[in-house]
């Protein structure tokens, strides 16, 4: 427990101590709600209102964006925090971790919890916007959707904590996982409603597990419960999978083995790692 | 005697194409110096990687403090200190939090952290700088940061993998101070590889390293006298008479010709040098009297000196 701590605890001082990364990493999604929230927004909403029936004109682009904009935050924070990883190899720290006696699990889980901090605390920095957006989300909302930020954080830097064991420079991880981010942000749901797909982008849809973290997300912030099952649809709110549609508990249910997955993984590679 | 605290059987370290160590075996006392030499490529890297637990022996067994290094790997990490060749302290941090999250990953007593940091900082003289983010120390600074850090657990084997290389001359004899005050004062085993033969003097034991396999194991002083006396160098001015003359006069000296040098090997060169420039009637320009030398012992063992190996 107390090594896990440590090296949580390690990379959130890093993280506070670098102002160039945490003021670099605001600017993304900023820009990404000034583009989509401010100028997207009156095109997508005539867009999804010819496609909506009489009388349901309660879309609004903006709160549907913004969720999206959180979790692609927590996407982009989670799996480049991940990338601590191999600079810890490049620098050496890393044998330092790996000659102790702090067991291979826990050297995976705090490098996990360290990056799912760091994209928690970024993601709710975030939520000072919504005043100027002209938002209003429920309180109670916000403060229920944090647990559920962090685990998704979890599983994300999971992910960032694979691709960092299987890319050993900081460049080529850069490339990659931009290469693989955009497609999973894009085909999430996090930015546009992705229910009317081609079938074979629907299959990527159903097989990206940011689909059914952006979809909590906005179930939880967005009030869905009176809303018209109109704009539901509109808003692709509706996941289903093989015909079933998808509660939220099933969806926490695979994001949370999602991150138990990732992190038997990331413990075998430190297993196998000889610094 | 007590039993060894490192004990290496049969260790082999196979890759697909070479064989790295060959079936090595020796045996590291409590309290001593262990010097581990050889020239680059030897395996002394691989032996040591596989001895902290880091590399997986291709067969063999290796004991330390008591623990199986394949077996009881969090015992044995927890039972070892390393200085690695290379820099392994994270310089966005304070020297006092790189020392304090040590004690956390190998869970020293909450209560005596504050006091064991002030102690090894002590041994190194970094006690002022302990607030100081390391990316603002020098070289030798890093360098004895890292020993404090690798003492804080309080080891009982101490591994310093090259802990000079890199550093100047001066700070470099600095560090051997510290270095031998720490084995006066806690009494700790050390296990040590360094390049500098002139360095290894200090070790009470060292093992040769060549091509994988382990060619010499015995204390620096019996080394040397293994290979037999003093050298002794000279020139005169007229090299093929002083040859003649020693031929004729002198007892108990290996002549050898190198160049316009004359080199003679005694069995003690205090005894005989006295004697030896009253008999000689051709005057000496040029004479030098040394002791053998690690590196001697090094190029008789091996056939080079250690800094001719291949790369």
């Amino acid at each position: 427990m107390e090594g896990i701590f440590a090296i949580w605890q390690r990379d959130l001082t890093k993280f506070f101590r670098d102002r160039a990364r945490l003021i670099g990493s605001f600017s993304m999604p900023i820009l990404f709600l000034l583009i989509f929230g401010g100028g997207m927004s009156g095109s997508m909403e005539s867009m999804m209102a010819g496609n909506m029936p009489e009388g349901a004109e309660g879309f609004n682009y903006v709160e549907f964006v913004f969720p999206g904009i959180v979790a692609m935050t927590l996407l982009m924070t989670s799996i480049f925090s991940a990338m601590s990883v191999i600079e810890d190899k490049d620098f050496g720290y890393m044998k330092e971790i790996l000659v102790s006696p702090i067991s291979r699990v826990s050297i995976a889980i705090g490098k996990m919890l360290g990056a799912a901090t760091i994209a928690t605390i970024q993601g709710v920095i975030l939520f000072l916007l919504i005043p100027f957006l002209g938002l209003s989300y429920n309180l109670m909302a916000l403060i229920q959707v944090i647990p559920f930020m962090f685990l998704l954080g979890c599983a994300l830097s999971g992910l960032g904590l694979l691709f960092a064991s299987l890319i050993s420079s900081t460049q080529g991880f850069q490339l990659t996982v931009q290469i693989l981010v955009m497609p999973m942000i894009f085909l999430s749901g996090a930015l546009f409603p992705v229910s009317n797909m081609p079938a074979w982008m629907d299959i990527i849809v159903k097989i990206n597990p940011v689909t059914y973290g952006v979809d909590v997300m906005k179930k939880i912030m967005i009030d869905v419960e009176n809303m018209p099952v109109a704009v539901l649809d509109a808003m692709g709110l509706n996941l289903s999978v093989f015909g079933q549609e998808v509660t939220m508990f099933a969806e926490v249910i695979f994001i949370a083995g999602f991150a138990a997955l990732l992190v038997l993984f990331a413990t075998f590679s430190f297993q196998r790692a000889n610094a | 005697m007590s039993s060894p605290i490192i004990s290496v059987k049969d260790l082999t370290k196979k890759y697909k194409q070479t064989e790295a160590v060959k079936a090595i075996n020796f045996e590291v006392e409590e309290g001593e110096i262990f010097g581990f030499l050889g020239p680059n490529g030897a395996g002394k890297s691989t032996t040591i990687n596989m001895i902290c637990t880091m590399l997986k022996p291709t067969s063999g067994s290796i004991t330390i403090n008591g623990y199986d290094a394949k077996k009881e790997k969090d015992k044995v990490r927890a039972s070892i200190g390393i200085i690695f060749q290379e820099n392994t302290l994270d310089e966005k941090l304070t020297a006092n939090e790189n020392l304090m999250l040590h004690c956390r990953f190998y869970n020293v007593p909450k209560d005596k952290r504050q006091e064991r940091i002030h102690e090894v900082l002590e041994i190194v003289d970094l006690v002022d700088e302990r607030q100081q983010r390391v990316e603002t120390f020098s070289g030798g600074m890093k360098r004895r940061l890292e020993i404090a850090r690798g003492l804080l657990h309080y080891p009982k084997v101490l591994f310093l993998d090259e802990p000079t290389v890199g550093l100047d001359p001066q700070t470099r004899s600095h560090l051997w101070e510290y270095i031998l005050k720490l084995k006066e004062k806690e009494g700790i085993t050390m296990f040590l590889t360094t390049h500098y033969l002139d360095e290894a003097e200090i070790s009470d034991r060292v093992a040769i390293m060549d091509q994988g396999d382990i060619i010499a194991i015995d204390s620096p002083t019996a080394l040397k006298d293994q290979l037999g006396g003093d050298m002794i160098e000279l020139s005169t001015e007229d090299n093929d008479q002083a040859l003649r003359e020693i031929e004729e006069k002198v007892n108990g000296a290996e002549v050898s010709v190198k160049g316009d040098t004359i080199h003679l090997k005694v069995q003690s060169s205090d005894a005989f040098i006295s004697s030896f420039i009253k008999t000689l009637e051709i005057p000496i320009t040029r004479l030098n009297i040394r002791k053998p030398t690690l590196n001697d012992v090094f190029l008789s063992f091996t056939g080079r000196k250690i800094g001719d190996a291949k790369e």
